[in-house]
């Protein structure tokens, strides 16, 4: 064991005075390394934050959205097919909170193995303040709730469109134009509005009457005479939406060879949540008035939905029913749709139904039907 | 039911709406004093309000924080939302993911 007994206090004392002064260059070499590697951390960690938060200086940011859906569908006179694929990519560009460029491509493969592709709409959306933004494109009909709100496949809780909002139905599709939309407060309920003018739909004639609507957006107006529509949707408590609709205007023979006839829709919509369940409906009336060469027509359709979420949520029963009357009775249909879904998450869905369809005798629209689809929302 | 609005009258029906939307922003905002950010009380509330109107409940924590801000833009326009609800609604997911 070392001790210091013995040794005089003098050279103790120089002892660690010699200690201290070669110690000393070592100390003072270490703290500066260490300030180095604090001021480098330092740096490091601004970098870093100044990374993260890039995005909250960024003016505009781009988004992709979409859905895609495959689809097999066996009817009573004809073979089973997995009949549907279908992507539907959905582009956002956002400049600040001024503009937002959104647009919805349908990419789908058709029955002979072709790819076909549609511009379902392209909006240029101006926010001008914070209850109105003025839309100008291609847009969906706001017409109604299902076209513009729940077409989507992960959000439409059947695999089918109800007969009468699809293709050459009575509810319009789209239309080509300028819109004002947005919500207001009014009082202790809310309120929301879209109002369009566009270029308004066409005909397809067969003879002497109007074979079909062609309410799909044109960038031509052949008949000259702006179409205006609009909806106005009220909800007086939370979960709670009733709306009305109407669009009026003119629609020509696409080919040109008879003049414009008047084109009048009025629908209304309702929709309705309570916890786990949830009410919906909708009634659309299209009429294309006669000429004295050409007869006019009246398309109607209307459904309702009910759909509830049991065991924990995953699982999903629905029930619709629709009556869709046009001018052709090998179009017109009762349905009743009974569906069950399976949730595996909010945006990924897997739906089996079954269409018992009610129509012309020996038409399509009389064959019943079971569906099954996969469908995914990102 | 056949009438028709004729060119003149329907650019006249939009420029109208037009104007009471600029008066209700005016009026609105200088009698309530909205704060122009996002309350995340109140977004919590619009979004369980309005996202279920049409579609299943997205969890916040799907995307990130900036790709939620075109999101909820969109969803501004296509659920009828005043620009207040939609910074809510924007606070609230940016707190909650």
């Amino acid at each position: 064991m070392c001790t210091t007994r013995g040794i005089p206090k003098s050279t103790k004392l120089g002892l660690i005075i010699g200690a201290c002064l070669l110690s000393a260059p070592v100390l003072a070499s270490e703290l500066d390394a260490l300030k180095q590697q604090v001021e480098d951390l330092q740096t490091r960690i601004k970098e870093v934050a100044s990374k993260q938060s890039e995005w909250k200086q960024a003016t505009s940011v781009v988004h992709l959205a979409g859905y895609g859906a495959v689809s097999y569908i066996d009817s009573e006179d004809s073979t089973g097919s997995f009949n549907q694929v279908q992507f539907a990519p959905i582009f956002h560009y956002q400049y600040e909170d001024l503009m937002m460029l959104e647009s919805e491509l349908e990419i789908t493969v058709g029955p002979e193995g072709e790819t076909e592709t549609e511009l379902e709409y392209l909006t240029l959306d101006l926010f001008l303040n914070d209850y109105a933004v003025l839309v100008a494109g291609k847009f969906l009909s706001p017409v109604g709730q299902f076209r513009q709100n729940l077409h989507p496949s992960w959000i439409n809780k059947l695999p089918s469109a109800p007969p009468g909002f699809g293709h050459g139905g009575a509810a319009p599709v789209s239309d080509t134009g300028l819109q004002i939309r947005g919500g207001l407060p009014m009082g202790g309920m809310r309120g929301n509005y879209a109002l369009y003018i566009a270029n308004g739909p066409e005909l397809e004639l067969d003879g002497g009457e109007v074979h079909e609507i062609l309410a799909e957006g044109r960038t031509r107006d052949i008949d000259g005479d702006k179409s205006v529509g609009g909806r106005f949707g009220l909800l007086p408590v939370p979960g709670l939406e009733v709306a009305l609709s109407f669009v009026t205007g003119k629609a020509q023979d696409q080919t040109e060879v008879q003049p414009p006839q008047d084109y009048d829709v009025i629908g209304a919509d309702f929709a309705w949540q309570w916890r786990d369940l949830e009410l919906r409906g909708e009634y659309l009336r299209a009429e294309v008035a006669e000429l004295p060469s050409v007869e006019g027509g009246e398309w109607q359709t209307w459904y309702t939905q009910a759909s509830y979420k049991f065991l924990p949520g995953n699982f999903e029963g629905v029930i619709r029913y629709t009556d869709f009357d046009s001018p052709h009775a090998d179009d017109d249909q009762k349905q009743w749709a009974l569906g069950i879904n399976y949730l595996f998450a909010a945006n990924v869905i897997a739906k089996l139904a079954y269409e018992s369809n009610d129509g012309q005798t020996g038409s399509a629209t009389d064959d019943n039907r079971i569906l099954a689809q996969i469908a995914y929302g990102f | 039911m056949s009438y028709s609005i004729g060119p003149i009258l329907a650019p006249v029906l939009l420029a109208g709406v037009l104007s009471l939307t600029m008066i209700q922003g005016g009026v609105v905002s200088a009698a309530e004093n909205e704060p122009k950010a996002g309350d995340i009380t109140r977004g919590a509330q619009s979004w369980a309000e309005n996202c279920m109107r049409c579609h299943n409940m997205r969890d916040p924590r799907e995307f990130r924080d900036d790709l939620w801000k075109p999101i909820v833009t969109h969803m501004r326009v296509r659920a009828g939302l005043t620009g207040q609800e939609a910074r809510d609604i924007l606070a609230f997911i940016q707190n909650s993911n």
